[in-house]
Formats: C-alpha cells, sequence, structure tokens
C-alpha cells in the first residue's frame, strides 16, 4: 500500500504480524470458547474420516483397513450398473424435494396460528401433543399404519370405504398411493419438531414492530407477510441449506418399514439408502455402503454449496458459509 | 503489562489444545494389526487330544460370542462351566450373547476392531463364506487334527466335508440332523374330524382336495398359513434347490439331481409348476389373502388357532415341536412330500469358528471338542443346572419353576446335540429317529462346494434388489403368474444374471474338477 | 392533530385481534390435528392391553374385545432391569443436555459474530461434519481402540454433544436476535468476551437454548444405537434399547427370511413377546419423556432485557 505525499509515493511498512496471529490475539476468548466442541469434532468425526478410504478398497481383516488393498471405483459399480440407479435417486430426490418444502409451510403455518392463540394453556397443550408422533419409532408406525392399511383387517378397509361405499382397496400392493401416504406420514411425525423451532424464532421477533403495524393499520395477515416472515428469513434459509445438503439421504425408517417391504411398492418407495441395505445384507461387504455414503455426501455437498453461493448473491447475510 | 499476559494465556491454550489433541491420538494403534495367517503353526508344545495335566496348561479366559438374548441366570451358568473347565483344560469361560437384532452390527464390529473373541458363532447363511474371505477366521483342520478327535470320532464325516471353503475348514459345524426335507405340518385333529386321509397326499397337488374341504367345512381356518417371512413351497429345502452358498444369490441345481448345470430356478420346469399351483391355491383362497405383507409369523398364527397346515422344514418330531410352541401339544402331524437330501446349507447352517483375533486357538478347539463329547458341560450350557433349572430322570427333563431363566434355546449351536438330554414333552425317542432320517438321503452333487462372490459382488447387490422386489409377491401366489413372472425374469437378466451364473458355473466346474 | 390519530386508532385493531372466524378456524384445525397425533398413541396404548389372540384374529382395534395386562405383568417381572436402564437414559440424558447445551452455545456465539474474521472456517468446520463421515467402522474403532470407551457411560454421550444442526441454528439465532448494538455498548464499557456471552448473550437467548435442549435431551433419550454398538454388559444399557432390542430381534428375522428359515430349519425356536407386548415396551420407552416439552416450553419466552437497547 503506498500514498501519495506531495507526488512522493511512501510505502508503508507491512504489517509485521500475519493477520492470523493478529485475529488469534485478539479473539483468544472465541478459541477456548470453541476448544471443547472443536475436540469433540475432531475426535468423533474428523478422525474417523480416514474410513472413507473403505470406499476404494476391498477391505480384508487380515490387512486391516490400512493395510487392504485399493479396488479403485469397484465398489461404487452396483451403485450405478443398475436399471433402478435412475428409479431410486429419482424417488429419493422427489421425495427429498418436497419434504423440504413441506417442513418448511405446515410447520410454520402451525407455529404462526399458535402464535395467535391467545389461551395459552391450549397452546401448550396442542403443542405438546404435535410432539407425540415424533416419539414413536418407524418400526410402530409401520405397524400402526398396517393397522390402517391392511387388506383384511385395517380400518380403512373395514370401516371406512364401506361408509363411503367404495370397494376395499389392496394398499400395500397398489403403488399410485404410497407417495402420498409417506408424505403423509413424514410430515406428521415431523411438525412437533419443526413447529418448535420455526415458534422460537417467532417469539424473539420484537414486539413493536407488531405494535407498530397495527397503529398503522395493517391487517394481521399483512403483518405476517411483511414482519414475520421477512424477519424469519434467516432460519428458514439455514433449515433449507441444511436439509438441501441431506437432500441424497432419505430417512431409512420411513421406506423401508413403512411399506413393509411389499416388492410392488419398490418403484416407488426404493430410496438410496433401502438399496444400499438390501445389497449389504446380500453381499455383506462394508465397501460397498461406504460407497454409496461417498456418493450421497459428495452429491449433498455440492448441492450445498451451489445453494449457499446463490443464497450468497442475494444476501451474503444468511448464507451458511 | 497486560499484553504479554493475554500473550501467555494464549500461549498456554494452545499448548493445552496441542497437547490434548496428542493424547488423543498418541493412543492410536492401527486400526488392524497385521496378523500374518499363518498363525496356525504355533511353537508351544502341541499335547495330544487326551485333555493335558493342568500343570502344562496356563489358566486362560476363553470369550465365546453367540446369537441371542442375555439370560437372567448367566453367571451362575459360567461359574459352574468354569468349575468343569478348569479341571479339564484349564480355563475359564466368558459367556457373551448377542440379541439377533444386534448381531449383524456387533460381529462386524467385533471383527473389524479385532476384539480377542476366542470362539465365535458361525453360519454359511450368515456370511461364512464372505468372512473367511476376508481372514476373519482360522484354518481349523490342523487343530481339529491335534485337539479336535472327539469331535471326528462323533460326527458324520459329511459334515466337516460339506462345510469346506476351498478344501479347508474354518468352521465346526454342529453334529445334528443331517438331512432336510419339505413338507407340511398339519392339524391331525381337524383332519381327522373331516375325514380327511393324510396319507394319500405325496404331493402338492394333491393338497389341493385337502385344502377344498378345510376351507368349505372349516372356514374359520386358514388351510395354508403363510406370511411373508415363513416358508414357501419355493423354499430351497422344499424344492430342493442348491444355491451352491448363500440362498440369496441365484444360480442353483437340484439337491436331488446329477445335473452339475447352474442355472436359475425361475427358469425350471419345477418351479413354475409350484409357483402356478401356489397361485391357484391363492385365488381358491387356500393361502391368506394378506400373505405378501403380513408379519404374523405362523407359530403366533398357530397359537390363535387359525391356522389348519404350514409349511416347514421337516425332521422328525418337527410336528410336534411347531404344537408344543403353539399349544396344541399332540394335535399336529406332519407329512413329508420331498425326497431327504443332504447339501451345504444342512452341514454349514451352524458352526462354531475361532476367529484370527483369538489368542487362546488350541484351548478354543479343545473347548469344542468338549460340547462335542462331555455330555455334562453339553448340557450346562444348553439347558443349565441341573436340579435348579430342570430335573432329569434318565435322560428326560423336567421343568422346574426356574426354568425360564435360563432357557437360551440355543443347542442347535453347540456341540453334539446327540448328547442333549431331551424334555419330557418331547418324544424319547428323538435321536434314534434322527439317525434313521440322517440314513438314506441323496447328496447334493455340491455339497462341499460354497460359491464366492467376489467377482460379482455388483451384479449380486443389484439382483438382491430385483428379487426383494418380486419373490415375496410370486412365491406366495398373491400376483398373476404369467404377466409377473417373465417381468421377473426379464429384471433378473437386467441386472446382471447371466454374470453371475457363469461365475457360478466357472467355479463349481472347478471344484469338481479337484474332486 | 390528535383527531387524525384518534382517527386512526378507532380503525385499527389495538389489541392486533384475529377476527373471530379466524380464531375459530384455528381452534377447530388443531384440535382437529391434535386428535390425529394422540389417537395412534391411544392405539398403541390400547394395543399394549388387549389379549395376544385377539389381536393375531382381528387385528388391532380401540376397544378390544379382550383386555389383558399379560404384557406388562411380562414386562415387569424383569422390574430390575428396567429401573437400571431407566437410571442410565437419566443420567446420560440429564448429563448429555447439559453438556451440550453448554458446548454448542460456546461454540456458536464467536461463529455468530460478524466481525470475528475466522467466523466462516469455523462454521465450515461444523458444517462439514453433517455430510461426511467415515463409516460406522472407524468410527467404532475411535471410540474403541484410541479412546477406550467400550461399556462406558462416556460412550453413550460422548458422541451426541456437538449436534451441528443446532450449532447452526444457535448461530443463526444468536445474529437475528442479539442486536449489535448491545454488543457494542457492552465492548466499550470494557467487558471481556465471556462476560457478554455469560451477562448478555444468554439471557437474551432463553428460546434457542430451550430448543436445544429439548431436542437434546428427546436424542439423547430415543437413542438406542449408541447403547447395541458400545455396550455388551447388560447393566449398562439405556432403556430405549433394552425396549427397542426386541424390536430389532422381530425385525432381523422378518427381514431376513434365508436368517429365519436357517435358524428353524437348524432346530432354533423364537420366543417372541406377542404384539401386545411390543406395543406395551412402546409404552415404557417413551416413559417420561412426553413431560419433556411441557418442562421446557416455560422457557420459550423473549429474553429479558432486549428492551434495554431502547432506553
Amino acid at each position: 500500500m503506498s500514498t501519495e505525499i506531495m507526488n512522493v509515493t511512501v510505502k508503508q511498512a507491512p504489517k509485521k504480524k500475519t493477520p492470523m496471529l493478529k485475529t488469534m490475539k485478539k479473539y483468544w476468548m472465541f478459541y477456548i470458547m470453541m476448544l471443547p466442541a472443536i475436540v469433540i469434532l475432531l475426535v468423533n468425526n474428523y478422525i474417523p474420516m480416514f474410513g472413507i478410504v473403505i470406499a476404494f478398497k476391498n477391505i480384508n481383516y487380515v490387512d486391516g483397513i490400512l493395510g487392504s488393498p485399493w479396488s479403485k471405483f469397484e465398489n461404487f459399480k452396483y451403485l450405478f450398473m443398475t436399471k433402478d440407479a435412475l428409479i431410486i435417486t429419482r424417488n429419493t430426490l422427489l421425495y427429498n424435494s418436497s419434504f423440504i418444502v413441506l417442513n418448511l409451510v405446515f410447520p410454520l403455518m402451525f407455529a404462526l396460528m399458535l402464535n395467535e392463540i391467545k389461551n395459552r394453556f391450549l397452546a401448550k397443550l396442542h403443542q405438546t401433543v404435535m410432539f407425540l408422533p415424533y416419539f414413536l419409532s418407524m418400526v410402530v408406525i409401520s405397524y400402526l399404519a398396517y393397522a390402517f392399511l391392511s387388506d383384511t383387517n385395517g380400518f380403512i378397509n373395514n370401516s371406512l370405504l364401506p361408509m363411503l361405499d367404495i370397494e376395499a382397496i389392496k394398499w400395500y400392493f397398489t403403488k399410485d398411493f404410497w407417495p402420498y401416504i409417506l408424505s403423509l406420514v413424514n410430515t406428521w411425525k415431523n411438525m412437533g419438531y419443526y413447529t418448535v423451532i420455526y415458534m422460537a424464532a417467532i417469539i424473539g421477533i420484537d414486539e413493536e414492530y407488531y405494535e407498530a403495524a397495527t397503529i398503522d393499520g395493517a391487517s394481521k395477515f399483512k403483518q405476517i407477510f411483511t414482519i414475520t416472515i421477512p424477519l424469519l428469513t434467516p432460519i428458514i434459509t439455514i433449515m433449507t441449506l441444511l436439509q438441501v445438503g441431506r437432500i441424497f439421504n432419505a430417512d431409512f425408517g420411513l421406506f423401508f418399514q413403512v411399506p413393509r417391504e411389499s416388492g410392488v411398492l419398490f418403484p416407488v418407495t426404493n430410496v438410496i439408502d433401502t438399496y444400499v441395505y438390501r445389497t449389504f445384507l446380500t453381499v455383506g461387504d462394508i465397501g460397498l455402503s461406504s460407497a454409496a455414503g461417498l456418493v450421497q455426501s459428495v452429491v449433498g455437498f455440492s448441492l450445498v454449496f451451489l445453494s449457499n453461493w446463490i443464497v450468497r448473491k442475494i444476501d451474503s447475510d444468511n448464507a451458511l458459509f | 503489562m497486560r499484553k504479554s499476559k493475554k500473550n501467555a494465556s494464549l500461549l498456554v491454550t494452545m499448548i493445552l489444545a496441542i497437547s490434548l489433541i496428542v493424547t488423543a491420538c498418541g493412543g492410536n494403534n492401527k486400526p488392524a494389526p497385521s496378523n500374518t495367517p499363518g498363525n496356525n503353526t504355533d511353537p508351544t508344545p502341541t499335547p495330544t487330544a487326551e485333555a493335558p495335566a493342568d500343570t502344562e496348561l496356563e489358566a486362560v479366559k476363553l470369550v465365546v460370542v453367540y446369537p441371542g438374548s442375555p439370560q437372567k441366570d448367566e453367571k451362575l451358568i459360567e461359574e459352574e462351566l468354569n468349575k468343569l473347565l478348569t479341571d479339564k483344560i484349564n480355563a475359564t469361560i466368558d459367556l457373551t450373547p448377542v440379541d439377533w437384532g444386534a448381531w449383524d452390527d456387533t460381529i462386524n464390529l467385533m471383527i473389524a476392531s479385532r476384539e480377542e473373541v476366542d470362539v465365535l458363532f458361525t453360519a454359511q447363511w450368515n456370511g461364512h463364506a464372505s468372512n473367511v474371505g476376508k481372514g476373519a477366521f482360522n484354518e481349523l483342520n490342523d487343530l481339529i487334527a491335534q485337539y479336535g478327535k472327539g469331535i471326528t470320532d462323533s460326527q458324520d464325516p459329511a459334515f466337516l466335508e460339506g462345510a469346506k471353503i476351498k478344501g479347508k475348514n474354518y468352521g465346526v459345524p454342529t453334529t445334528k440332523e443331517l438331512a432336510g426335507a419339505g413338507g407340511i405340518v398339519y392339524n391331525k385333529e381337524v383332519a381327522d374330524e373331516l375325514g380327511i386321509d393324510m396319507t394319500k397326499v405325496t404331493t402338492i397337488q394333491d393338497l389341493d382336495a385337502v385344502y377344498a374341504v378345510v376351507k368349505e367345512k372349516r372356514p374359520d381356518l386358514i388351510p395354508l398359513y403363510i406370511s411373508s417371512t415363513d416358508n414357501t413351497f419355493n423354499a430351497h429345502f422344499f424344492g430342493n434347490y442348491d444355491f451352491l452358498g448363500d440362498a440369496t444369490i441365484p444360480g442353483a441345481i437340484f439337491k436331488d439331481g446329477t445335473d452339475t448345470k447352474v442355472g436359475p430356478i425361475e427358469e425350471t420346469a419345477r418351479f413354475l409348476d409350484t409357483v402356478k399351483t401356489t397361485r391357484d391355491f391363492f385365488n381358491k383362497g387356500y393361502i391368506n389373502a394378506d400373505s405378501a405383507t403380513s408379519k404374523v409369523a405362523s407359530a403366533d398364527a398357530w397359537k390363535a388357532g387359525l391356522v389348519f397346515s404350514s409349511i416347514e422344514s421337516l425332521k422328525p418330531g418337527k410336528d410336534e415341536e411347531v404344537a408344543s410352541a403353539a399349544g396344541l401339544s399332540g394335535k399336529l402331524g406332519q407329512i413329508q412330500l420331498t425326497n431327504k437330501t443332504i447339501a451345504t446349507s444342512e452341514t454349514a447352517g451352524s458352526m462354531l469358528g475361532i476367529p484370527t483375533a483369538s489368542k487362546n486357538k488350541e484351548r478354543a478347539m479343545m473347548f469344542i471338542n468338549l460340547l462335542h463329547t462331555d455330555k455334562d458341560i453339553n448340557n450346562l450350557i444348553n439347558f443349565g443346572i441341573k436340579d435348579t433349572h430342570y430335573t432329569l430322570n434318565g435322560e428326560i427333563m423336567t421343568k422346574t419353576d426356574r426354568t425360564g431363566d435360563y432357557s437360551p434355546g440355543h443347542a442347535w449351536m453347540f456341540g453334539n446335540q446327540f448328547l442333549n438330554y431331551l424334555w419330557d414333552s418331547e418324544d424319547p425317542e428323538k435321536w434314534a429317529k434322527f439317525q434313521e432320517f440322517n440314513e438314506g438321503a441323496v447328496k447334493s452333487p455340491a455339497l462341499g462346494f460354497v460359491f464366492d462372490s467376489e467377482p460379482v459382488k455388483s451384479e449380486v447387490g443389484a439382483l438382491a434388489n430385483v428379487i426383494k422386489q418380486y419373490q415375496v409377491a410370486i412365491d406366495r401366489g398373491a400376483v398373476d403368474v404369467d404377466t409377473v413372472l417373465p417381468e421377473y425374469v426379464a429384471a433378473l437378466k437386467a441386472a446382471g444374471l447371466d454374470a453371475v451364473i457363469a461365475e457360478k458355473q466357472k467355479q463349481f466346474d472347478e471344484f469338481l474338477a479337484s474332486k | 392533530m390528535n383527531a387524525e390519530i384518534e382517527k386512526i386508532n378507532t380503525e385499527s385493531n389495538p389489541k392486533n385481534r384475529l377476527p373471530k372466524l379466524a380464531t375459530f378456524g384455528i381452534h377447530s384445525m388443531f384440535t382437529v390435528y391434535s386428535f390425529l397425533c394422540v389417537i395412534p398413541i391411544i392405539l398403541v396404548i390400547m394395543v399394549s392391553i388387549t389379549d395376544e389372540s385377539t389381536i393375531v384374529r382381528d387385528g388391532y382395534s380401540f376397544w378390544p374385545s379382550v383386555f389383558s395386562f399379560d404384557a406388562y405383568e411380562f414386562l415387569f417381572k424383569d422390574a430390575t432391569s428396567i429401573i437400571k436402564a431407566y437410571t442410565v437414559s437419566i443420567i446420560v440424558t440429564v448429563v448429555g443436555t447439559c453438556l451440550s447445551m453448554i458446548i454448542i452455545a460456546l461454540y456458536a456465539y464467536p461463529i455468530s459474530r460478524k466481525d470475528f474474521p475466522h467466523a466462516k472456517f469455523f462454521t465450515f468446520f461444523v458444517f462439514f461434519t453433517m455430510l461426511f463421515n467415515g463409516g460406522l467402522v472407524p468410527w467404532y474403532l475411535v471410540y474403541v481402540q484410541m479412546l477406550d470407551l467400550k461399556n462406558t457411560m462416556a460412550a453413550l454421550i460422548m458422541p451426541l454433544l456437538v449436534a451441528a444442526f443446532f450449532v447452526l441454528i444457535t448461530r443463526t439465532f444468536f445474529q437475528t436476535t442479539i442486536p449489535a448494538a448491545i454488543l457494542e455498548s457492552a465492548n466499550i464499557d470494557g467487558a471481556g468476551e465471556m462476560r457478554i456471552f455469560f451477562k448478555i448473550v444468554l439471557p437474551l437467548s432463553l428460546p434457542v437454548l430451550a430448543t436445544v435442549a429439548l431436542f437434546q435431551t428427546l436424542a439423547y433419550w430415543n437413542d438406542w444405537f449408541l447403547s447395541l454398538v458400545f455396550i455388551t454388559k447388560e447393566g449398562n444399557i439405556s432403556i430405549q434399547y433394552l425396549m427397542y432390542k426386541t424390536m430389532l430381534n422381530i425385525q432381523y428375522l422378518s427381514t431376513n427370511s434365508t436368517a429365519a428359515s436357517a435358524i428353524t430349519a437348524a432346530g432354533g425356536t423364537f420366543k417372541f413377546p406377542s404384539e401386545s407386548v411390543r406395543m406395551a415396551m412402546v409404552i415404557i420407552g417413551i416413559g417420561p419423556i412426553i413431560f419433556a416439552y411441557p418442562f421446557f416450553q416455560k422457557y420459550f419466552v423473549k429474553g429479558l432485557t432486549v428492551g434495554a437497547v431502547k432506553g
């Protein structure tokens, strides 16, 4: 850097300390605060990452993980060689994308509405109850779904449809309903979870904004769209970005347990994770599941990077990194 | 002053952080110390199979891992076993059952982390071949020769023959019934009541007439109950398909045939007939409508009194086994509908292996030997302590009120079943009948061969998914055969069926040539 | 001037209330939805007190034809295991949640500060772990061989301590709810970072801290996998695993039909608890955690000193 003083350029002496060290000195307290988490992340997440090499190796236990021979891309073949590859990828992406939207729209709506309920006791009650589905494991949910959808004994075929004078449907043999069934189950199960996050965000919004808007005569509706949602943009962005990162990873329990492995439904219920699992059951080679995991991570990561870049262009404050 | 203090604290912090990380990493052994396979040749003096005097052997602890639920009185059994084992081979034992639901994960991790396990349950249907391929188990032939004479003396050589992988043994099979046969277990009481003569039934088709009567006269019973996980007429023991290893990898020969050509069962006449008959039964309402999705196992359905018959793999006393589990003791009978065969699936269906990570291979083999020869130890580990968990009358056991505290039900995993005592509810002639059953069985041409799926593992993976998609419904007659079966076969071919069959044939031919 | 203001006031909605119809709509919708959430739990409870054979014959029903408390009797015969497992779960959950909250908040604050140049790096550092992992085996090896934590409670606590998802959510909350003005004025007053954190940031962040605490409580309570992998001695497993074990066993045999038929062919028999017992296990596993939300929700209130900025 140089400054011109009276037509004489005087070079300023370069900073003696590197910016990094200076930062560390200034913010040393921050490093101490972050230390416990850093150590745990290193141990729990980063050190085990050496295991990513398993995807490229033909593991045998005599040589161990580090000593086993390399197999380059052999372990990745089964993912692409099959005509199912397209189907499972399509299923995974479509379901996850719609889940991202569903996990935003409904919980947000609920959070907004819950905020309006003046009877605090009722509001608390509703919120507690909304959480109940979250406690049930997918296995139990599959049992419950079966109680509804079973051919012979299910509620729907036994009680509901006869009332509406419709013929019984073989639910577990008809593909077309399942995208809706699975989306319904997913939303229902996660509603409580996401609603709480958005509720906590709404609470953090300053009352004064609403008071000012009320004085200006804005309707509830308008307030929501001009105050609440814009102020929730950071949290909505983060939630979406985080889910985009996992877009290639499906909720295993949902797609494996709930359809009860009915083969007829595979074209709409087979996702990457269930495909990998079924392979692993037969072949038992951890290299295969490791390869699949790596593909999922890389794709998810690229998508997040891309989305984050887009978000950064729009409003860099909201970007993840 | 303040600045240097800050500097000092910064320095200290960084040193602290770094040292923390270093100590954490410091204990980092290589995840798998290289363990050369040549461990069989051990320099310690190798005594003869006779249990040597205590002074020659140092005390060791044997860790025995097997699937099953932990039992309440396990510690007591361990104590008793320790007394006997210290006496005979100067060893103590640590029984480590692992729940079935956790089994695969747990042993994968156990093997990968080279945990010191001395005796580990293994089976051909549970990845034995692939674990051997990965160097998880010790080669046992020498150990058996030195310390396992009791095994070879008491066991039909077909067992060890049939459990070989590339000519060597890596697991000691349990001595039990050798042959397998398929048939149905049916409600004899009901059959008599309806005047059905079951002796006329010799093939699947003959069942049609029987089921018709049952369906008409006893509409409250399901003539043939099959859940989504139960056996069907196409189970390997029923169709006598020898899959040359893992039954989930397509490509089989007939156990009761002589043809050594490997092919997909879906293209055989036997399969087609069976599937058509099953579909016919399904359409006629003989098979429960929710067959393809029901998770209620036949055992539970029997208990609830819903069932007339179910498909089972037969051995002497199977009907009573099913009956007593269902509370229908004495009311059930069985009919064999196939011929008896012996194949690798029977011989290698239950074995004990010695992991390469074990430090006490010889002692482990001695222990396994005892399970095959020592009646006390065998029954102790299987049924518990005499007069506590059961009372003994000759060779017959009666339950006590503490039987429930130790009833692992794993006699089929440990040693020689012919040494087991029998419960008073079982046929006292059970073992004699077993011996009889084993005679006259046809040996599969593939006995002793196990397919190594490594060269075609990608195709196998893709095939596994296709099979899961179609097999359950087709085998239960839940879908139309003429439209779905061709679709199934086409999907299999698209997933690489031909490559897998070719590889299986190649390896099989090599095996046959080397015999 | 005054008259104008008056006019505006009477036209607007001083208490900012919803029109009556909308309120009614909202209430009825929530009632229906709550109903839909409670029904399955009720069904589970009802099945757990239904007689076994009735279930096999007739399937599930809200009012069973034959009642039976056999399932609970059966489970409570082994009451000591249940109590031990509850103890383990409670300790792990409480310790884990408390530690986790502190550690997460301590990490999230620095990366929420715009003036901290390394914020982006450390955000990425934690985010990366959400996407990439080395697999089960290496992770297991680290805990068992490197740290020697097999069969310890530490193994049940440590893996869940730094939940990357919550670190990032907390960071976002800090960014949006803590006004920069407050931090600046504190800085000018000479307060150190730790002080600012404890005296200003935390009190203002009750909602997000309560959220993280709630979710971590649930994460710890619901976990069964860590017990499966790390605990081989019966006494130290969590209640969730104790109850879920049976489900897993049943799962194994129903997914793995080769195994199932091979086991029965070899002579093994399965004595599985009936469906009523399985449902009873679900209820026992859920247990006290239903009250987690009511417990935490009193912290879902605004930060206490937000008004200080205006003053």
